[in-house]
């Protein structure tokens, strides 16, 4: 259960127009990460189902490419949907800090909007980075997950590129679509 | 009629003269084996033993007629053609066939009627001497893996999931 | 014909006994005739393995069993059916002899081969000879034949069934530190924050 107070109007406009752009450093982050994780799953195929490393090279690299842009998307909008939900939890303890952090004397000159702006950006530094990290560790558990499932179980009889193909494809595609679905 | 009487037991002489020459026994025999145990279940229905042996005997026999006892069951021994070497093998359902040492013994004629007697007369069955045997070590069958590595890691992948999960849930709830 | 009078002491006259001879003779012809007393054996070759891998193991039993009423003599089974190029004999030897084989028992034979190459082979059956009694002449017959069988490459064999625990190890050693950093990195923060707001509480 949410445990603190409904944020005003302004502050939820701030708040969401802070999520809409993602940083430059954020997108190198999450493009980075994917691709990482996009291309572990090569291993498998190269090692388990004895696909040969240069023969299938324009594959591995083609669908490592898609996988990146689908698990990034997803990074995205998990992290979006996220983020709303921190910042609401973090309200009261970041606003503690910041209040302990100022000395006296800067307390005093600090009008009361300048003290609510450093909370708020505080909040959302806090909740920017909480949601990230998030996303991309819940995203990646559930990527390898799926093509864990997919390439040995759901299509385990398949010729191993099409194999590959599709459990990737089809896990990043799943993926790419939770992260849409979940409110 | 004496004279052919006499012609009867000059044949029969001769005749056992042939007979014994062939039924040769071994002097101080010398053995030589490799054995061969199935190992992988998935590539054979039932574990099979082979064991091949070379045998040379003091007294230079050759094409020897040679019995095997694997203590249940007795066969025949296999030869070659250059009477030396020979073989003896059995198949057993892999579960009658666990890890271990079995022994062989090897009877020629004469020592195999007397142990077919023993059997029969239910005496005790090692108390007739072998001329030789030999052991083999069965390894035992593997049947694989009990559990598949990619059971294995699809349970840990979907554990580490779903504790993400759980903790998506809280955060946003 | 005149019969001659049986002399004291004897049971039957002279042509009785003739004839008793000739008759216990044509009926032990004819039960002989009935019965043959020969050797008959019925083989069977058989592949033990439930996979035929290249360059894996292939065991190859035969079954002999002497189905007649006597021992059979010079009996002799020569398996031609496995050319060099194909196969490699690994162990056992593929023509072997044994000089008799009691009636109603029965022998079997096993030999190991290695396939060298993959594809379909036709596993034909096997020749044996042997003497079906006592100076006949030695008579041939065949085992029966497995057929065809498909032997996979190695490769798929491997794919299939070997346990690669060292590769999901490293996989799994991989898979580290894309899920063990951001995890860590976000509990941290969780943390410093709930304490906060836990601490609060009280």
């Amino acid at each position: 259960m949410a445990a603190g107070k409904k944020l005003t109007k302004e502050e939820e406009l701030l708040l969401q127009d802070f999520s809409r752009n993602v940083t430059t450093k954020s997108s190198a982050l999450f493009y980075g990460n994917a691709f990482i994780v996009s291309a572990i799953p090569i291993w498998l195929y190269w090692r388990i189902h004895q696909m040969d490393l240069f023969q299938s090279a324009v594959v591995f690299g083609v669908m490592t490419l898609v996988c990146t842009w689908l698990i990034a998307f997803a990074y995205k909008n998990v992290k979006f949907v996220l983020k709303h939900k921190v910042a609401l939890q973090r309200e009261d303890a970041v606003s503690r800090e910041v209040m302990k952090k100022l000395s006296d004397a800067d307390s005093k000159k600090m009008s009361r909007k300048e003290k609510d702006e450093r909370i708020l950006w505080k909040k959302n530094e806090v909740a920017d980075y909480e949601a990230t990290t998030f996303s991309i560790f819940y995203n990646n558990a559930l990527f390898l997950f799926l093509v864990i499932v997919a390439s040995f179980f759901i299509l385990r009889s398949l010729n191993p590129t099409v194999n590959y193909v599709l459990s990737v494809g089809l896990a990043g595609g799943l993926l790419a679509l939770f992260s849409t679905g979940s409110q | 009629m004496a004279s052919w009487m006499k012609m009867i037991a000059l044949f029969s002489l001769v005749l056992l003269f042939f007979c014994s020459s062939n039924a040769q026994s071994c002097v101080g025999p010398t053995v030589e084996a490799t054995s061969f145990t199935s190992t992988d279940a998935n590539l054979a229905m039932e574990t099979t033993f082979l064991v091949e042996f070379t045998l040379t005997c003091k007294n230079a026999a050759k094409d020897l007629v040679l019995h095997a006892d694997i203590g249940d069951r007795q066969f025949p021994v296999s030869r070659s053609a250059d009477g030396i070497h020979y073989q003896v093998s059995w198949t057993e359902e892999h579960k009658e066939a666990p890890a271990g040492s079995y022994d062989i013994r090897f009877f020629d004629d004469e020592g195999f009627s007397a142990l077919r007697k023993a059997q029969r007369s239910d005496q005790d069955v090692s108390a007739v001497s072998s001329l030789f045997t030999i052991t083999v070590h069965h390894r035992g069958v593997s049947q694989g893996p009990w559990v598949s590595s990619p059971t294995v890691a699809a349970i840990s992948a979907f554990a580490v999931w779903l504790f993400a999960y759980r903790a998506k849930r809280q955060i946003q709830d | 014909m005149l019969l001659t009078r049986s002399l004291p002491g004897q049971a039957f006259p002279h042509e009785m006994r003739i004839l008793t001879a000739v008759a216990i003779f044509g009926l032990v012809c004819l039960a002989g005739s009935a019965d043959d007393n020969v050797a008959r054996l019925l083989a069977a070759k058989h592949v033990q393995n439930q996979y035929l891998v290249e360059g894996r193991d292939l065991t190859v039993t035969y079954s002999i069993y002497n189905v007649g009423t006597s021992a059979a003599l010079s009996v002799q089974l020569t398996d031609e059916g496995f050319p060099e190029s194909d196969f490699k004999v690994k162990h056992g030897m593929p023509t072997v002899n044994w000089a008799r084989i009691a009636p109603g028992t029965n022998v079997t034979h096993s030999i190991v081969l290695t396939p060298l190459k993959s594809g379909k082979f036709n596993f034909t059956a096997a020749e044996l000879s042997y003497v079906p009694s006592e100076g006949t002449q030695p008579q041939i017959g065949y085992t029966s034949g497995p057929g065809e069988g498909g032997i996979m490459p190695e490769r798929d064999y491997d794919r299939k069934f070997s346990p690669h625990i060292l590769d999901w190890a490293a996989f799994a050693v991989m898979t580290l530190p894309s899920i063990g950093i951001p995890l860590m990195l976000w509990y941290s923060s969780n943390r410093k924050y709930r304490i906060s707001s836990k601490a609060k509480k009280h």
